[in-house]
């Protein structure tokens, strides 16, 4: 190998997969991120004031998840066949299983989602006004009896059991995340079993976030009754606790990730090359380490930090962007090393396919403000 | 304690028959029914022995594809990389034919979510089916050896099949069939009467990436170890071009 070798005809390949699949793998991630938070979150303070943060951990992700395929659908050669990957299945191959996660999780937050916005909605059916038709017919025209605390604990066990089965689909979805990539094993940089816990890492950062931004940005844009407020203000604090452990917790897997990238010969230490001073190294250092991991984690060190409206949303957004960084480093980076030739893969981003991921994400924040102009999302006193 | 010492106890009689008779019922059938014997197992393995002492580069393969399989502009489903050794006057010039590896264990039909990429029972071959495919690139990414592209025509996924409209007419590949030097060598692995099996017979060949235990059918003769995958060491060091 240290012979002089001049390559005089070869092929380049190029990156089959772009942004759009980095991007639907991130807000995948980021959708059963934030809906294990926020139902964790739910487990550990139980009380009614957290309510609605819940609502909004559990019904924005499913807004996300129902969009979501459409990042995959623009992708595809053939678009007008992506419903036949439901029954053409094929057994060994990941995606077609991740079909059928994907879709069970998005029907599981559907369900949970009605059961948590349901003894409202019973409510609010009652009530005459220019909706109440369309709040019978959310609840299927069944008017049951009694205060919003007796519905609420009638249906307690279907409830909670719906917010186990989504909550089970969320890890079952951040672990297929890992398996996809991992499932490459020409691919030195996704043939890893560390890719499970790095979608993990990047779930709950992302998830937990991206609850921080979104209450901000809900309570900035549309009314929230001043106890509503304060109480959702605390909760999203203490939400900063969470950030700031899982950003840790997102460092040290990918310390981990490149120490055995160290150990998997020289194709793992390109690897880790295509981080450090490779391809993908500006958007590495500068997203991804700087403003996603250390920038965040330094405003959420501390208390009065955690408690500013602005701080906080800045780590958040920081974190964010920290995260689709590094799943399109992670995602493109492995597309970048070459499989026959000597030179990196060519990578020419679309951007076409960047203003259609654009737009959708900002059809689902309208979804999501048109949904809490519609939906209960608030307690209401009965 | 009588019964411990008898040579042979009951349950152990019982289950050493039902295993017999099993073994036993299977054979038969399999006698009976030949067929079902040769459904486990491949009745041929097309395969191709690539001599690169005998390429000179002339592409003539690449070309013969293209035309015979209407290969898109800027696509190859067949291609030879060419590498030059050493400094100098002592300098030696490397040629590597390139084409689907047609893997007994490939990842692209592993990872393909609808199963558009499927194989002949009868000889191994990896094909796609145009009617299935979605299109959707994980083949692409998926194949460590860089052997597969979307077609921009037809908007699905496009390699190599060892022209299987010719060969199951009886015909060799196109590629096989253009080549100057006789350096590509198509036929049954299975087969040892057949050319390819001749061929292999007292010669050591190689394989690429060997690694990822893909178990490929392509064979090489005396191909350049320099050639033969993709040149990180070159990356590493900071030397791209």
């Amino acid at each position: 190998m240290n012979e002089s070798v001049q390559y005089i005809y070869w092929i380049e390949h190029g990156v089959a997969l772009g942004y759009l699949i980095a991007w639907y793998l991130w807000l995948i991630s980021l959708a059963e991120g934030t809906h294990i938070v926020a139902h964790l979150s739910w487990l550990y303070y139980r009380s009614e004031d957290y309510r609605p943060l819940e609502k909004i951990g559990t019904f924005q992700p499913f807004i996300i998840l129902a969009l979501v395929p459409l990042f995959l659908v623009v992708d595809l050669g053939h678009p007008e066949r992506f419903y036949t990957m439901f029954y053409h299945w094929h057994w060994t191959s990941p995606v077609a299983y991740g079909v059928y996660i994907i879709t069970f999780c998005m029907i599981s937050y559907a369900i949970h989602s009605y059961y948590l916005f349901r003894p409202e909605l019973i409510y609010r059916a009652r009530e005459k006004g220019p909706l109440q038709r369309i709040y019978q017919l959310t609840v299927f025209n069944r008017m049951e009896e009694g205060d919003l605390g007796e519905i609420r604990s009638r249906q307690q066990g279907r409830e909670r059991c719906w917010a186990g089965v989504s909550l089970a689909f969320s890890f079952l979805g951040l672990i297929y995340l890992g398996i996809l990539l991992s499932s490459f094993k020409g691919r030195v940089m996704w043939h890893s079993s560390v890719m499970v816990f790095i979608f993990f890492g990047f779930g709950i950062c992302s998830g937990s976030a991206f609850l921080i931004l979104l209450t901000h940005l809900k309570n900035a844009f549309v009314h929230t009754p001043f106890k509503a407020l304060t109480a959702q203000r605390r909760y999203l604090a203490e939400f900063g606790i969470i950030l700031k452990y899982a950003l840790l917790g997102q460092a040290a897997v990918f310390f981990i990730y490149f120490v055995l990238l160290q150990y998997t010969g020289i194709g793992g230490r390109l690897a880790a090359q295509v981080f450090f001073d490779g391809p993908r190294a500006f958007q590495f250092w500068l997203f991804q380490v700087i403003i996603g991991l250390a920038l965040p984690f330094a405003l959420m060190l501390f208390e009065r930090l955690r408690e500013s409206i602005l701080i906080s949303c800045v780590a958040a957004l920081a974190t964010m962007t920290g995260t689709l960084f590094g799943c399109m480093n992670l995602f493109i980076g492995g597309q970048l090393l070459p499989m026959t030739n000597f030179r990196w893969e060519q990578f020419i981003p679309e951007p076409g396919k960047i203003t259609f991921g654009i737009v959708t994400m900002a059809v689902m924040f309208i979804a999501f403000l048109v949904t809490y102009k519609i939906l209960p999302y608030e307690n209401m006193e009965s | 304690m009588k019964n411990r010492h008898k040579a042979v106890d009951r349950r152990e009689f019982l289950r050493s028959f039902g295993v017999g008779a099993t073994v036993l019922a299977g054979g038969g059938l399999l006698l009976e029914r030949p067929e079902m014997l040769q459904a486990a197992v491949p009745q041929k393995k097309y395969g191709m022995v690539i001599d690169t002492n005998r390429c000179i580069g002339c592409h003539g393969c690449t070309i013969a594809c293209i035309s015979e399989n209407n290969v898109p502009e800027g696509y190859y489903r067949s291609w030879v990389k060419i590498a030059e050794k050493g400094t100098y006057p002592t300098t030696s010039t490397h040629f590597l034919p390139r084409l689907c590896n047609q893997c007994e264990d490939a990842p692209c039909l592993n990872l393909c979510p609808t199963g558009a990429t499927y194989r002949t029972h009868e000889d191994g071959v990896v094909h796609v089916n145009r009617d299935v495919c979605v299109g959707c690139r994980i083949c692409v990414v998926a194949c460590p050896y860089g052997s597969r592209f979307v077609n921009p025509l037809t908007h699905t996924a496009d390699k190599c099949d060892f022209c299987y409209h010719r060969i199951t007419k009886g015909l060799e590949p196109a590629c096989v069939d253009a080549c100057t030097g006789r350096a590509r060598i198509f036929g049954d692995l299975n087969d040892p009467k057949s050319r390819v099996s001749r061929y292999m017979q007292g010669r050591s060949t190689q394989r690429l990436r060997v690694d990822l235990d893909t178990r490929p059918k392509i064979h090489y003769v005396n191909a350049d170890e320099s050639i033969m995958g993709p040149d990180y060491y070159r990356l590493l060091s900071g030397r791209e071009s």
